[in-house]
């Protein structure tokens, strides 16, 4: 009898999701609680602008990394959230937990609506129809006199939150939370056998729907996940700055980053948002206090042109290659 | 004599290289030269983006301000610096940036960028840390919030429906013959749509009818089919509020089909600055219209003239509005404020600061400043200025009297009304 060793039987699904869920969430504890030893509110609010953009391409990601669906409408989805967000304070007074559940659900159902409209496009005539909703939108909130209109709305946020430090440090540990949710999603969607499926979608459309793969289906199911995410990003915005007008919410800079992120973190993979949205935020944030100036952008789009010239597949797929 | 190592050249190329890079920046100050610990005020501003012409010119503006202060010895025996941040126009980066700037760069004092849109975002990080703060042309900021250490550096009040037209509207009495309908157009945003509403609700008081009543998106580009709707409706008062953009293209398409009124202008953001005024010319003239500044005798407040001869100096190579003769006083005065109630108070003390500043009036290079319990000028003053004798787009003109005649607030008067708009200057 020989004593040939057999390979290790792979973990099964169950472990391999429990060991995500348990490394982030102490991963994510542990950048809370030496965010709290440094104990300067600058390392809140420069956090709660990178992990806003982790959640962004996280989301941005189901779409458009698994099924190869480019979504050029992120400011309008985020926005969404935002404005759902302020509707909730407006009208019922309810603060930003409240206000994310409302922004999943409403940015939710318009995910699920442009997808149910504009998937029968395909390529660059869906990307310019996801612009074209952030245009819509944007002229809807403009005109929107209840949320403020042109003027923009204002959010009278607590000073303080049982628990926490200041307003600053809460804010932080729900986007924090929200970023880990993001991540999360995103890996399950990937293992899962949506992600596969769209996954099939994005490398051969009609040959995935002729091997019967429920090819509207699983795009429906991407761009409400993929709408929900993004509106959950946008809704702590108004709180965070106790303001919000239609420039700020449908800014450019969201939807390029958002675009940005994946691709140079490595798209299609559950990591590479993460790395592309932590490395380019955190760039840019140092930009912006350091050298300063309108150079967020040139960055953005340096490093967009160097990694698709020299590392298309983003740097996840640049270490996979070698 | 010891031999230089390789080790030592790097060291001393070190120190050369420190040694001029920061030789240029204490110059100025010879207090920081000497190591003096300076008073340390900051803020974001926009310096890219959409409001970055305004955003620039304000900052040149404040920082003559610092170098005439340390000039002069400093604040409280102490120079003062300047900490400044890029917000690009994005309201989302105020938050963070003020957080960095009290947080760790540990500013004594903030003071706001400029525009509604940026001063709003900065208020819960400025009101947390209950920092005293003066802003430059917001409207409407602390309608809310009321946060009493908040003072505003613009010339609107505390209430801009019930103030902001009156000028305008008041020019209709200085017409010849009765004007009995008006025209609205608007952009839709926060400062034009708070324009539109001030001069809707005072028509009636001054006996005119609406007859168009519209507002259009900021990226609207051509405005020919909405000056064609206007011109069809024959009104004898035109009331436009826009911006910049928008400001020259409504005026090109009133030029381009030759629409005439008896008064036409209104709250036009963009006459005001040079490089418009530069490319419309003669498209200006008898064009009525807000505005906060005017080189007439009137407004020849102490300080002005030799602040905006060092402006105009620095201006071309800046990059940035080269007259000075709209906000870049405004943001001076914002400095002596400041200036002004650390120099009573004797200490940096925001609560103190704030009491100062609400108990006492100020003199500033923009006139005499009060402020209200809003924080705003307890007195507005809007001016309502006319365009006069423009031949071509030189802008030497606009540096003397006579070329932006006020006709509002009657105390700062400075000419008379030309009617109608449209007609040969």
């Amino acid at each position: 009898m020989s004593a040939t060793a057999l390979p290790a039987p792979a973990a099964p699904p169950a472990r391999r999701h429990l060991s995500y869920w348990l490394g982030a969430t102490l991963l994510a504890l542990a950048l809370l609680v030496l965010l709290r030893l440094i104990g300067n509110e600058y390392g809140w609010y420069a956090g709660y602008f990178v992990l806003q953009y982790v959640v962004l391409a996280a989301a941005w990601n189901i779409l458009g990394g698994y099924a190869g669906y480019v979504n050029f409408g992120a400011a309008g989805f985020m926005a969404t959230g935002t404005y759902t967000a302020v509707v909730l304070y407006e009208a019922l007074g309810l603060g930003v937990l409240p206000g994310i559940l409302g922004a999943a659900v409403v940015a939710g159902l318009l995910g699920l609506g442009t997808g149910y409209l504009t998937l029968r496009l395909r390529g660059v005539y869906f990307s310019i129809a996801t612009l074209c909703l952030a245009v819509v939108l944007q002229t809807l909130v403009v005109n929107w006199d209840y949320v403020g209109g042109s003027r923009g709305a204002y959010v009278i946020r607590p000073m303080t939150v049982p628990g926490f430090v200041s307003y600053g440090e809460y804010i932080f540990a729900v986007m924090l939370a929200l970023a880990v949710l993001a991540t999360g999603i995103g890996r399950t969607v990937e293992l899962s056998r949506l992600g596969r499926g769209l996954q099939a979608i994005r490398d051969n459309e009609r040959a995935a729907e002729a091997v019967g793969v429920p090819t509207l289906r699983l795009k429906l199911i991407a761009t409400t996940l993929s709408g929900a995410l993004m509106g959950v990003a946008g809704a702590p915005l108004p709180f965070y700055a106790g303001y919000v007008n239609p420039d700020g919410a449908f800014n450019l800079a969201y939807a390029v980053n958002t675009i940005a992120m994946p691709l140079i973190g490595g798209a299609g993979t559950w990591l590479g948002p993460v790395i592309g949205a932590v490395l380019l935020a955190t760039l840019q944030q140092a930009a912006t206090v350091t050298i300063s100036s309108a150079l967020n952008l040139w960055i953005t789009g340096w490093m967009l042109v160097l990694f698709v010239a020299l590392a298309p597949r983003g740097i996840l797929g640049w270490f996979r290659k070698r | 004599m010891s031999e230089l190592t390789r080790r030592g050249l790097g060291r001393a190329a070190l120190a050369g290289a420190l040694t001029t890079a920061v030789a240029p920046w204490a110059a100025p100050w010879p207090a920081l030269a000497q190591g003096v610990n300076p008073i340390r005020i900051g803020c974001s501003m926009s310096l890219s983006g959409g409001l970055a012409a305004n955003g620039r010119s304000a900052q040149l503006a404040q920082r003559i301000w610092a170098e005439d202060v340390n000039a002069r010895g400093g604040l409280l025996g102490r120079p003062v610096q300047l900490v400044s941040y890029d917000d690009q126009s994005n309201p989302a980066n105020v938050p963070a940036l003020f957080t960095k700037l009290i947080d760790v760069d540990k500013v004594d004092l903030v003071t706001s960028p400029y525009a509604t849109a940026m001063i709003a975002p900065s208020m819960p990080v400025v009101m947390q840390r209950g920092m005293c703060y003066v802003a430059l042309f917001g409207a409407g900021v602390n309608e809310r919030l009321k946060y009493d250490r908040y003072f505003s550096m613009n010339v609107t009040g505390d209430d801009i429906k019930g103030h902001y037209a009156r000028g305008f509207l008041e020019c209709t009495k200085m017409l010849p013959n009765p004007v009995r309908s008006l025209s609205i157009l608007a952009v839709d945003n926060d400062f034009a749509q708070r324009a539109a509403e001030s001069v809707r609700g005072m028509a009636r008081e001054y006996g005119l009818r609406i007859v168009y009543d519209r507002s259009y998106p900021p990226s609207t580009v051509d405005f020919t089919p909405t000056i064609r709707a206007i011109q069809a409706q024959r009104p004898d008062v035109v009331f436009f509020a826009s911006y910049p953009p928008d400001s020259n293209g409504i005026l090109r398409a009133v030029s381009e089909l030759k629409l005439s009124a008896a008064l036409l202008g209104g709250g036009m953001v963009g006459p005001q600055i040079a490089a418009v005024q530069a490319q419309l010319g003669p498209i200006l003239n008898n064009l009525v219209t807000w505005d906060v500044y005017s080189p007439e005798p009137t407004m020849q407040f102490p300080g002005v003239v030799e602040f905006q001869e060092k402006y105009r100096a620095r201006a071309p190579a800046e990059q940035t509005d080269v007259l000075g003769n709209y906000l870049q006083p405004y943001a001076y005065a914002q400095m002596q404020v400041i200036a002004q109630s650390l120099a009573r108070v004797g200490r940096i003390d925001q609560e103190a600061l704030a009491k100062d500043m609400h108990a006492n009036g100020f003199e500033t290079i923009v006139g005499p400043v009060r402020f209200s319990a809003l924080g705003e000028w307890a007195e507005p003053r809007n001016l309502f200025v006319q365009f006069q004798n423009i031949a071509d787009g030189d802008l030497e003109k606009y540096k003397k009297p006579g070329t932006k005649v006020i006709l509002y607030p009657p105390a700062l008067k400075s000419g008379t009304l030309r009617s109608p708009y449209g007609a040969p200057a």
